[in-house]
């Protein structure tokens, strides 16, 4: 069971679609994230640094072939938030069309 | 409720779904999956056509337990792609299922094209089935299995 907890970290639009593809992978490299986001090297490492420091995300180098990779996964507990950060949305959607209907 | 909030809301619950369908899209086998499953098909087709029986039954074990020991690993579908590994949940269970039935049916084509083949009065019937199977498995392997996914809603 999952406890609604709106989450302010994960909700900027940039941040959420990021969280929201690691949640549906094991793991995405970092040069998929960007072209799926449409975001630049720096803005990417930027959200994943504060995904990182709050424990969200976990992210590991490996070398394959001659180049280092990227490969960043969400925590357990950035899972978590992330499952109750959805919980959130979908009550505030259901209350708001309680109110509406 | 704030109606701008509840706008917000759904906009960033519609964001996740987004999100989520883009990394369903990369449910696949890998591209080398598909040219080896070509590859054995045009081997099997030459040894169907000029080997011996005895070593047309061997190469189809051999194919079917090389195809077994493959399979145990990429039929879930989460490694279509070198970018993203696709999680259990979102790659669901269907998937197998989903490439086992189409090898079934090219097996179908490969014999019914054969036949045609072999009823057009041309020589090397097997042989000429086989390689037209084969380019469509290596070719068009990943699309046939996207719209075979899609009509089951695997």
């Amino acid at each position: 069971m999952t406890t609604a907890r709106f989450d302010e970290l994960i909700h900027p639009a940039t941040r959420l679609s990021l969280v929201a593809t690691l949640a549906a992978a094991d793991w995405a490299e970092f040069a998929y994230l960007r072209d799926r986001l449409g975001l630049s090297d720096s803005a990417l490492s930027k959200q994943l640094a504060t995904l990182e420091e709050a424990g969200y995300v976990a992210t590991e180098r490996r070398l394959e072939g001659r180049r280092h990779k990227l490969r960043a996964r969400l925590t357990a507990a950035g899972r978590s938030a992330f499952e109750g950060h959805v919980a959130a949305l979908e009550e505030i959607v259901a209350a708001a069309g309680l109110a509406t209907g | 409720m704030d109606p701008v909030a509840s706008q917000d809301a759904g906009e960033a619950l519609a964001a996740v779904a987004h999100a989520r369908r883009q990394v369903a899209e990369e449910i696949g086998l890998p591209r080398g999956y598909w040219w080896a499953m070509a590859a054995g098909w045009v081997v099997l087709g030459v040894i169907g056509e000029f080997g011996p029986s005895w070593l047309v039954i061997v190469a189809t074990v051999l194919f079917g337990a090389g195809h077994a020991a493959l399979a145990s690993r990429l039929l879930d579908g989460r490694r279509g792609s070198d970018g993203v590994r696709v999680s259990a949940v979102v790659a669901g269970h269907r998937t197998p299922y989903v490439v086992v039935g189409m090898l079934v049916l090219l097996v179908a084509l490969t014999v019914a094209a054969a036949l045609l083949i072999d009823a057009d009065g041309a020589g090397h019937a097997a042989l000429w089935a086989a390689v037209v199977v084969a380019a469509v498995v290596g070719f068009g392997g990943p699309e046939i299995l996207r719209t075979l996914r899609r009509w089951v809603r695997a």
